[in-house]
């Protein structure tokens, strides 16, 4: 990692259940405007662009980059669009990350974006199955997470309540963060009460469905002071997979994203996450995922994630606080979500986050991922 | 250009079929990731990073890598889903490796059309309020072109005819292509139209398979590769998506990627390459290519076919077999393979290639590569 590239403006849409005063284009348009505002430019100042969405099933537009295109004034420029189910984002930042470090772009725009009310979201997740085996009994992503999370419950003590907690505290978190749509403090025992959808999947473990887009300015360490003395500086990134099919996973660790933490970990310098890093955001599709991660991340030894949250460590007010913004909780446009923890991250070692800033974060680690709970990547940034 | 000298060492593909009906997805996916390591000594656990383009929508699969890590080879490594022609996933691995942060990088594009619906597939990319309710298409879109193409330059249908028979005799004697029968300049008159002027045999035929291509740093190339094929520029642009506003008789992005690509390979003035492989959707759209890539005058890219010019698409090109999201890639295997045996393809001492791919309804975007041996 020879070339420095840091994140030198951000932005997301306020987002929304379902935006119906715009279009996907238009939708993209208002988190790039912020982006570029915030990062003291204009779309002439920009090399290249990346484009994340998730699935093109959700919104019923195939390869929608060359739709919106024309909305954010890319024409001309090279536009092009990864995706990876919901770490898209994250994986977009990475593509990104990329061309500038290759020395193919000075300074590369990226935005992800999802408008979830237009299409059939758990359906469209379930064309993720196998067409010959899996997708005949296939529900969403629902059932499949709800197994594994039992599985955690009897082998690592996941319990209901320590996912509960989750919901606790990223609902309270939320509250503080000006982009959520979903502001509603619940306590544990609402959480436990709620509606089982697949249990041990309650309807409180469960984040919205949301309309909203992100967006990002990455930039060389050289064009960096045009928009800011205090870039959030990139100092390891990386998505992995694991191919495996469901049966034959054990899924009590992310494999993928222990990976990637001891990668990613190596090249940043980071020894020890949980002393080191001063914030954690994290894409929790469901409850139970938050409390995986903090063993895949290494902020706890495996087994002790129920003890971590219980211990309030990672509330706000806690010594590794893990979601101030809210995470997924507050808002879930799928193919921003991950390029919104890189955002949530960054603003905080910039000392600019919208809610609730931490005071002195210097490290901040992003973490993402999407497909069948077999795609995890993660960010370190610093100030 | 980029920070650090990157090469692509090997490459690998099916058969282009009609249809590759008694294989799946991972069956042909699975064949080149194998293939692609013979000869160089390297093998799966060498590969730092896997980058894979396809087509949610042809597979009729969300998220479809998912499903085919295993057949990609990416288990536990780090890997990205592309999804435009597998040229920009080339270009996403050539800045990933001159960054200095991998060495060796494994890329994969497919595609089995004769599973989908290749008009849909098309259809679906267009914007749903102004374009979808009038039923524009990229068939729309492409005839419109090669009608404005005709008529500026004077030229005829038969002289579309005159290239796709052409290319179908290249593809034909290379025998990567499944072809039956070889069809003459009558025969493509005489086939079905699909929107005025172009027969359907002046569209590229949509075909199945799979490509990957091994990309390695420099100290890994020169170790492991008799030849290595060094990419030495690579520029891309994407048009505006309003079929409307982009400027008429002209591939607009692709004189843009091209010129980005010259000018990232210090090319300052367009050395003539030694052969160029480029993809096209339609028989005046390869024109138009030639033409926007700077081998060709305006209105002049068929004199490169009365010159009995043997360097532009030996393979065939795109016209005879289009597997959509990897032809471009498919493109830079066939350029690298004519670079590297030369004597197979009539070639003196090739010494440099241009590669095209393209991408969306009226080939919205494009991507270029230059490659030097």
């Amino acid at each position: 990692m020879t070339t420095h590239v840091g994140i030198v403006g951000v932005g997301q849409t306020h987002h929304a259940r379902r935006r119906t005063d715009v279009s996907q284009a238009g939708l993209v348009r208002e988190a790039v405007d912020r982006a570029l505002n915030d990062a003291k430019l204009t779309i002439d100042d920009i090399d290249s662009i990346v484009v994340a969405t998730g699935p093109v099933l959700f919104a019923a537009v195939n390869q929608p980059e060359k739709w919106v295109v024309d909305a954010i004034g890319g024409s001309l420029k090279p536009v092009v669009r990864v995706t990876s189910g919901g770490g898209t984002g994250l994986v977009g930042a990475l593509a990104a990350y990329y061309q500038i470090a290759g020395g193919l772009a000075d300074r590369v725009l990226v935005v992800g974006y999802d408008k979830l009310s237009e299409g059939a979201l758990q359906y469209s997740i379930s064309t993720l199955y196998d067409p010959f085996w899996g997708r005949e009994f296939a529900v969403g992503i629902m059932g499949f997470s709800a197994a594994y999370w039992r599985a955690r419950m009897d082998l690592l003590g996941h319990t209901e309540e320590a996912a509960a907690m989750v919901a606790v505290k990223n609902r309270r978190n939320a509250m503080a963060n000006p982009y959520a749509h979903v502001k509603k403090e619940v306590t544990v025992e609402e959480v436990l009460k709620s509606k089982p959808l697949a249990w041990p999947i309650k309807v409180l473990d469960v984040p919205p469905i949301s309309d909203g887009a992100a967006a990002i300015v990455l930039s060389s360490e050289r064009m960096a002071a045009k928009s800011t003395d205090r870039p959030a500086w990139i100092r390891g990134m990386g998505y992995f997979c694991e191919a495996d099919n469901a049966p034959s996973r054990s899924m009590l660790l992310s494999e993928p994203l222990a990976i990637a933490a001891r990668r990613i970990y190596r090249a940043a310098g980071i020894t020890n996450p949980r002393r080191q890093f001063d914030v954690v955001e994290v894409q929790e599709p469901y409850t139970c995922f938050e409390l995986s991660y903090y063993e895949s991340l290494g902020l706890c030894a495996p087994g002790q994630a129920a003890a971590l949250i219980s211990s309030g460590a990672t509330q706000l007010d806690g010594d590794i606080p893990v979601n101030p913004s809210g995470g997924c909780a507050g808002a879930n446009p799928i193919g921003a979500a991950g390029l919104v923890r890189v955002i949530e991250a960054a603003a905080q070692v910039m000392g600019k986050a919208a809610g609730n800033q931490i005071r002195g974060a210097k490290l901040a680690l992003a973490q993402s991922g999407g497909g069948w709970a077999n795609l995890r990547g993660i960010a370190v940034l610093s100030a | 250009m980029t920070q650090n000298r990157v090469a692509a060492i090997s490459s690998a593909t099916t058969e282009l079929r009609v249809a590759w009906d008694g294989a799946q997805h991972i069956d042909l996916i699975s064949a080149v990731v194998s293939d692609v390591f013979k000869g160089t000594g390297l093998d799966l656990d060498d590969v730092d990073f896997v980058l894979d383009s396809g087509s949610d929508v042809l597979d009729g699969r969300s998220i479809s890598n998912c499903g085919f890590l295993g057949a990609l080879g990416a288990h536990h490594k780090e890997e990205s889903r592309i999804e435009e022609d597998g040229l920009w996933a080339a270009l996403y691995g050539v800045a990933k490796i001159a960054s200095g942060s991998a060495d060796v990088g494994l890329i994969v594009a497919y595609s089995k059309p004769s599973e989908s619906d290749v008009n849909l597939y098309y259809a679906s990319q267009c914007e749903p309020f102004y374009q979808r309710p009038v039923g524009f298409d990229h068939r729309a879109a492409s005839g419109l072109q090669a009608q404005r193409y005709l008529t500026s330059h004077g030229l005829k249908e038969l002289d579309l005819a005159r290239i796709v028979a052409r290319r179908w005799t290249d593809a034909a004697r290379h025998q990567r292509v499944q072809i039956k029968s070889v069809p003459g300049p009558a025969d493509v008159l005489a086939s079905k139209n699909v929107a005025s002027p172009l027969k359907s045999l002046m569209m590229s035929r949509p075909v199945d398979g799979a490509v990957a291509v091994l990309l390695a740093s420099d100290h890994i190339a020169r170790r492991v590769s008799r030849t290595p094929v060094w990419i030495t520029g690579l520029g891309s642009s994407m048009d505006r998506h309003s079929f409307s506003a982009r400027k008429a008789g002209a591939l607009e992005a692709c004189e843009v990627a091209a010129q980005r690509a010259y000018r990232n390979a210090g090319w300052d003035s367009l050395p003539k390459p030694s052969l160029a492989e480029v993809s096209a959707s339609s028989a005046a759209s390869e024109l138009m290519v030639l033409e926007s890539l700077g081998l060709a005058g305006s209105g002049r890219a068929l004199d490169l076919l009365d010159e009995d010019n043997r360097s532009i698409n030996l393979s065939g090109g795109a016209l005879p077999a289009d597997p959509i999201m990897a032809t471009g890639l498919v493109r830079l295997s066939e350029a690298m393979r004519q670079l590297s045996y030369p004597d197979e393809y009539g070639l003196k001492a090739p010494s440099s290639a241009i590669v095209h791919a393209s991408g969306g309804v009226g080939m919205q975007t494009h991507c270029v590569a230059t490659l030097e041996v």
